[in-house]
């Protein structure tokens, strides 16, 4: 399945927790049958404009044209108090007159890539102007040529506002074809009762204590990277996660392989560790950051392991044939201005890829502005690595290797 | 026009199957070629595919059969045992529900079928909190009776994933005995009794003790303890598992079974266990869900590989492979038992 995704059932602030696990759950099967169904937010129909004081007009000649097709993740948005319209879309349509059709349409990488892939492979409009997919199906898009080129004459605020560790990323580096959305992190949860003590690095996670209680995500982008960042604590694998290869990952098997025929590793997971936790069945998991914090017992705890973690990023993109490209670099600009950039960040829980939010946090909540879920400390994302980054080919060999862990 | 409908009677049969034809067309037929090309080409979504008619990858059905043996041995066993134990737990249920039940007889019946108004989801999820660390299962075993050590889980393990089919395929081998026990006519089996059809002994004892023997052995290979034989405890503990299975079969065989229920009421009934088993097992086989929320790596089957393959990595060729080699067995094994039980009319039972 492909978990990482799942995780990114994605946690408003408010609201959300009692739902969280069983929401979870959905998100799981619905990435374990064929497709998920589309469900679309409340479309903000208000496009009359309305005097904005937040940004300057945009600076190239070509008018912005609507309406704008954004295709995102489930609660991946800001929402009014009362939830029935987004504050950034309303003042997007505000700023351009434009209509934007947001729907969240996207469950797994892997599904929205193949509703995608048929019209793209035939060279036609995909119907959609902007979507949010994550770092490796991102790198799969704009390595088919599947994207349209982002002109950075209309994204000047976000060419200078994104921060400086996401740009340089090995697939597109210099922000051609994406700009970031949102960011999250794999680390080491665990349940402090359970353990009967703190821990603080994945070396724990093999204590022969939490036999059978230990479960890893299921793809092999988190669970290869994650279990990397220990093998390289080690002095046995030196590349970086992003640049794992397939021998690397016959190690981190070899590594792996003895502890799941112990049955010490218990599960390949989605997000669904939320309930196992709950249950008591797991006391320690390679989980995303936030979920614990959000939507779990008080004595499940997340913490950036000492050998570090990984952290990947959801992606704007604008796939070929787009009928609305300017409009749809207008909204990547429109989000990297810090202030809308810290209120969508206040609400959905995840790392904001703009530079200045937490200045800008502060005025709207300022115990925000310390959560290390939302701003990871300085020490922790100088030992952050990436997901692995993988050609077709190398796809296959990891999956293949993945597949001898899980079983099937 | 009735002369052109008297013209053209003979296509009066065809119109009324058309619809029938159609849909068998477009969603049967027509997907199983394309299926069937995917399973002799090669590649990913990512890579493309190169197939018929270029070039045929007939190597396809021998490499998966040899890379996920595994994998369809645990879909055989645990479908198989679970089908079992539907039997053995349905077979008394519908029973007495149709011989016993009297004025609550729907009622019954009704509450047989009522798991179903439940999402099968959240069916299967409960069975985590059911079998769970902190669940009533392990509460008794493991706090109260202390038979098991400490850190003793049962999630992860084959007999959660048996667990888990028993239950959830029940109602599917009930209803189908129940039919055809609901048809028995009672004087057949008075007859019998005036006809010194008594209790079956010692021949009942005998072979309940057998059929309970294997079937606790069956069970605790089968639950993937067997990888304790060879060791003494393995032999130990399948002696265990066969004498305490012998001595509530022969129970069994002694007192609950007599001559007519053996000589006319079982027989009776032989299709409704027979559709009921193949719509157990069915199912059963080739189930997913159950394992990947109560399973292991180690429990793996095959379903659980045809879904990997087919959503997350876009291996269309070998999971269409994999399908067929599924649907294959799946029509072999019903075969050879349609031949066991000598009801090769599927439909006799259906009624």
């Amino acid at each position: 399945m492909s978990d990482q995704d799942l995780v990114r059932t994605p946690i408003t602030r408010r609201g959300f927790l009692a739902g969280a696990t069983l929401a979870g759950f959905g998100a799981f099967l619905a990435a374990c049958t064929t497709s998920g169904t589309a469900s679309e937010s409340p479309p903000s129909e208000s496009a009359t404009p309305a005097p904005s004081s937040s940004a300057t007009p945009a600076p190239t000649s070509a008018p912005v044209e609507g309406p704008l097709n954004f295709a995102n993740w489930p609660a991946y948005i800001d929402l009014t108090e009362d939830e029935s319209s987004s504050p950034t879309l309303t003042d997007f349509e505000a700023k351009y007159g434009i209509e934007v059709k947001y729907v969240e349409d996207i469950q797994t990488n892997e599904d929205f890539y193949a509703t995608l892939a048929p019209s793209l492979q035939a060279g036609l409009d995909t119907g959609w102007d902007l979507i949010v997919i994550t770092d490796y199906m991102a790198l799969r898009l704009v390595e088919a040529g599947w994207c349209e080129k982002i002109d950075p004459a209309n994204t000047p605020t976000a060419a200078a506002n994104l921060r400086a560790a996401l740009r340089g990323i090995g697939w597109d580096p210099n922000q051609d074809y994406h700009y970031p959305w949102q960011s999250g992190a794999d680390g080491l949860g665990y349940n402090r009762k359970s353990t009967g003590r703190e821990l603080t690095s994945i070396a724990d996670m093999f204590d022969p204590a939490f036999a059978g209680k230990t479960t890893l995500l299921s793809g092999y982008q988190d669970c290869f990277s994650y279990v990397a960042l220990l093998l390289q604590a080690r002095g046995e694998i030196t590349n970086k996660a992003p640049d794992l290869t397939p021998e690397d990952g016959q190690k981190i098997v070899d590594f792996l392989k003895p502890f799941v025929d112990s049955g010490h590793i218990r599960a390949f997971t989605g997000n669904e560790y939320l309930q196992d936790f709950g249950s008591g069945d797991t006391w320690v998991a390679q989980v995303y950051s936030g979920d614990l914090a959000s939507s779990a017992g008080e004595d499940d705890v997340f913490v950036y392991p000492v050998e570090g973690s990984i952290i990947w990023t959801d992606n704007m993109l604008i796939p070929k044939g787009a009928a609305h490209k300017r409009a749809a670099e207008a909204m990547i600009d429109f989000v990297y201005d810090p202030a809308i950039a810290a209120r969508l960040a206040n609400w959905i829980y995840y790392i904001s890829p703009v530079e200045g939010v937490a200045e800008a946090i502060k005025a709207l909540d300022p115990e925000a502005a310390t959560n290390p879920l939302l701003f990871p400390p300085a020490d922790v994302v100088a030992k952050q690595q990436g997901q692995i980054v993988v050609t077709a080919e190398e796809d296959k060999a990891f999956s293949d290797q993945m597949a001898e862990l899980t079983g099937a | 026009m009735a002369g052109f409908v008297h013209r053209h009677r003979w296509l009066i049969p065809y119109a009324l199957m058309a619809p029938g034809l159609l849909w068998l067309i477009v969603f049967f037929v027509v997907p199983n070629v394309q299926m069937f090309i995917f399973s002799v080409s090669e590649g990913t979504l990512q890579t493309g595919f190169t197939g018929p008619p270029e070039a045929w990858y007939p190597q396809n059905y021998p490499n998966a059969v040899a890379k996920f043996e595994e994998n369809f041995v645990n879909s055989l066993v645990y479908g198989g045992l679970a089908t079992t134990l539907c039997f053995l737990i349905g077979y008394p249920l519908a029973y007495t529900i149709a011989f016993r039940g009297g004025r609550y007889r729907n009622l019954l019946l009704f509450l047989v079928i009522a798991p179903f108004f439940t999402s099968f989801l959240i069916r299967t999820i409960s069975w985590k909190i059911i079998l769970g660390n902190d669940g009533p299962f392990l509460s008794v075993v493991r706090d109260v009776l202390g038979v098991v050590p400490a850190n003793f889980t049962v999630i992860g393990t084959p007999l959660a994933v048996v667990a888990g089919l028993t239950y959830e395929f029940l109602p599917f081998m009930v209803l189908p005995l129940y039919v055809s026990l609901e048809k028995v006519d009672r004087q057949l089996v008075e007859a019998a009794q005036d006809l010194y059809a008594g209790p079956w002994r010692p021949g009942g004892t005998i072979a309940g003790a057998i059929c309970g023997g294997a079937l606790g052995v069956a069970l605790v290979v089968g639950l993937g303890y067997s990888g304790l034989v060879g060791s003494g405890v393995a032999i130990s503990t399948l002696a265990a598992a066969g004498m305490v299975g012998a001595g509530m079969g022969g129970a069994v065989g002694t007192w609950l079974i007599s001559q007519s229920f053996l000589r006319v009421t079982l027989p009776l009934t032989i299709p409704g266990v027979f559709a009921g088993s193949l719509l157990t097992f069915i199912p059963a086989i080739g189930d997913y869900v159950n394992v990947a929320l109560l399973g292991s790596p180690k429990t793996q089957m095959i379903g659980n590989v045809i879904q990997g393959r087919f959503l997350n990595q876009n291996d269309y060729p070998t999971a269409s492979t994999l399908s067929f080699i599924l649907m294959a067995a799946i029509l072999v094994a019903i075969a050879a038992y349609a031949r066991v039980l000598g009801t090769e009319d599927l439909g006799a039972s259906a009624a």
